[in-house]
């Protein structure tokens, strides 16, 4: 045995002088139950996204709405929705669908089943995580809605109503689709959140990821620090993923307005772990798309 | 030419000014407007008559972009009339108060209204092509091809056919405003309201753009036009109105105004102007 202490003191951090068990860590990394754990934790996160992505996006037409009442709503919400833990949210949510019976109907479902899925995602838990975590997101979202929309310049609103246009059609055709390309970078940070916030879901005991690992195994085998690592594993496996995409639909939508040939040159790595050199952004002017020329 | 001095609206009721105010393409009654505690239009009164240009000058702050703004309602007013071809726009009359007409009506009427802008507006994530087809295929429900063939037309007649798949960041501001005319005039506008159109432009490229304001002149196009382009003025206009701090000081044909303006303003301003550009 080697008997330096640097090595030593290393080996134990790893090791735990043997009693950490990273053969198990192999062995379960990729079981069965687990990888279905990740497709729930995708499935919930991609869903509460989308949902909470319209929650803001009502949340904006609320707060700028005429009525007093509807603008009073959509504070009041914003304020009592970011003003509470997540975990309370799903919590609560979780027992006072209990409460008024709800989840008796979610219960007789089985979606995932239905899927093919041999773990139990019990669907009425399901519901109430991805009822929390949609409205939770769409507090967050309604002020990324807001800075977007109200980024772009009044004129291009007036200039489509010049031409006979309504504020509905203005807004679809005109002012949403230039809003959209200042919305994707903080809607992808909100996404990076939403795939981790999802693991608050295991205290309702929804099937996701932590729960198919850690809450599952570790106890029955005694080794929740290796369970834990292999969550972590998956978190950053996804969370990963998502930034190359997420830095892909960037580049699409050239939100920086960076010449294409310049960031061409850029390898994907360097983009991620952030090493290359910072360009000069000229900044953000409101132009179209540049690719094609 | 004596200055237009209208009577007031009030003694005429909701059912004959549809038929006498219907000759004219606008008929402005005495508009007043308000921002905020700021009495910005002080009863303005004007009329346009269909195929007539009329080009507004006055110093900034006179109220002359904001009366123009008033004509599509962009701008609400708080007392007086606007009526284009007799239809009453932005409001409908109800016992003799103006009550906010509703989306619908107000886009339509405005459908019928070409506006070009200081800082043109053209909408940066679609191409030359797809800004002039927007409004047609949008609002008229227009085929796109045919809105496509008609748009094509359009930017050939403003010298732009070869630039129809430019995004507007990569065209120069005369060409960018000479689109957004193009888009303005897809809609086949029965009248043209141009705000400073050349203001925000460089001044070699004021000229194409004023061309193309001239052709649409010269088109039998009825015009309102802001502007402090005098030569323009000189030229196309068949009446130049003097607005100052709110209220239409002086108005006439180009000649009388430019050679022997009768008001102490008028002659201050134009002073001010002609000498600007010696």
């Amino acid at each position: 045995m080697n008997t330096n202490p640097i090595v030593k003191f290393f080996e134990y951090l790893f090791t735990l002088n043997g009693a950490f068990r990273w053969d198990l860590v192999f062995k379960y990394i990729f079981n069965g139950y687990i990888v279905q754990g990740v497709v729930v934790t995708i499935f919930l996160a991609l869903l509460a996204q989308l949902i909470g992505s319209l929650i803001g996006l009502l949340l904006y037409f609320l707060r700028r709405s005429r009525l007093r009442i509807l603008r009073l709503f959509g504070g009041t919400y914003v304020l009592l929705v970011r003003g509470t833990p997540l975990l309370v949210q799903i919590l609560f949510l979780s027992v006072f669908l209990q409460i008024i019976h709800v989840d008796r109907f979610f219960a007789s479902m089985d979606l995932f089943g239905a899927l093919g899925f041999t773990i139990q995602v019990p669907f009425d838990a399901f519901f109430a995580a991805l009822a929390a975590l949609s409205l939770n997101e769409g507090a967050y979202m309604a002020e990324i809605v807001r800075a977007g929309i109200d980024s772009i310049d009044t004129g291009q609103m007036e200039a489509a109503k010049s031409l006979g246009m309504t504020y509905g059609v203005a807004m679809r055709r005109i002012v949403l689709p230039q809003a959209l390309r200042v919305i994707v970078p903080p809607l992808g940070n909100e996404f990076n959140g939403m795939l981790k916030n999802t693991s608050l879901a295991y205290a309702i005991s929804v099937s996701e990821l932590l729960y198919t690992s850690y809450k599952t195994f570790g106890p029955a085998l005694g080794a929740t620090l290796e369970f834990l690592v292999i969550a972590s594993f998956w978190y950053l496996l996804l969370t990963t993923g998502w930034s190359i995409v997420q830095s892909w639909l960037e580049r699409r939508l050239n939100v920086s307005n960076i010449d294409p040939a310049q960031l061409a040159k850029v390898k994907w790595w360097s983009r991620l772990l952030g090493t290359r050199e910072p360009a000069t952004v000229p900044g953000l002017a409101p132009v179209g798309p540049t690719l094609e020329h | 030419m004596a200055t237009d001095s209208e009577q007031s609206p009030s003694n005429q009721s909701a059912g004959d000014v549809g038929t006498s105010t219907a000759a004219y393409m606008v008929d402005a009654q005495d508009v007043h407007k308000y921002f905020h505690n700021n009495e910005v239009l002080r009863g303005v009164s004007m009329k346009i008559k269909k195929g007539e240009v009329v080009v507004v000058i006055g110093p900034s702050g006179s109220g002359k972009t904001t009366f123009l703004r008033c004509i599509n309602h962009l701008e609400k007013i708080n007392k007086g009339r606007i009526y284009i071809e007799g239809e009453l726009i932005g409001y409908r009359e109800e016992d003799g108060k103006l009550i906010e007409d509703s989306e619908k009506n107000i886009a339509h009427m405005r459908s019928e209204i070409g506006m070009v802008f200081q800082r043109f507006n053209l909408f940066p994530h679609m191409t030359a092509l797809q800004n002039v087809m927007e409004a047609p295929v949008q609002v008229k429900g227009q085929a796109p091809e045919e809105a496509e063939r008609r748009a094509r037309e359009l930017l050939a007649k403003v010298g732009l056919a070869e630039k129809a798949d430019a995004y507007p960041a990569r065209l120069s501001g005369g060409q960018q405003q000479r689109v957004a005319i193009a888009r303005a005039l897809a809609m086949d506008p029965k009248l043209m309201l141009f705000d400073e159109a050349t203001s925000a432009l460089d001044p070699e490229l004021v000229g194409e753009v004023l061309k193309v304001m001239r052709q649409l002149a010269l088109e039998g196009m009825t015009m309102m036009v802001v502007t402090h382009e005098m030569s323009f003025a000189r030229d196309v206009a068949d009446r130049v109105v003097f607005m100052d701090g709110g209220v239409i000081v002086e108005e006439g044909k180009p000649a009388d105004i430019f050679s022997n303006p009768r008001e102490e303003r008028t002659r201050g301003f134009l002073r001010k102007v002609l000498e600007a550009h010696e």
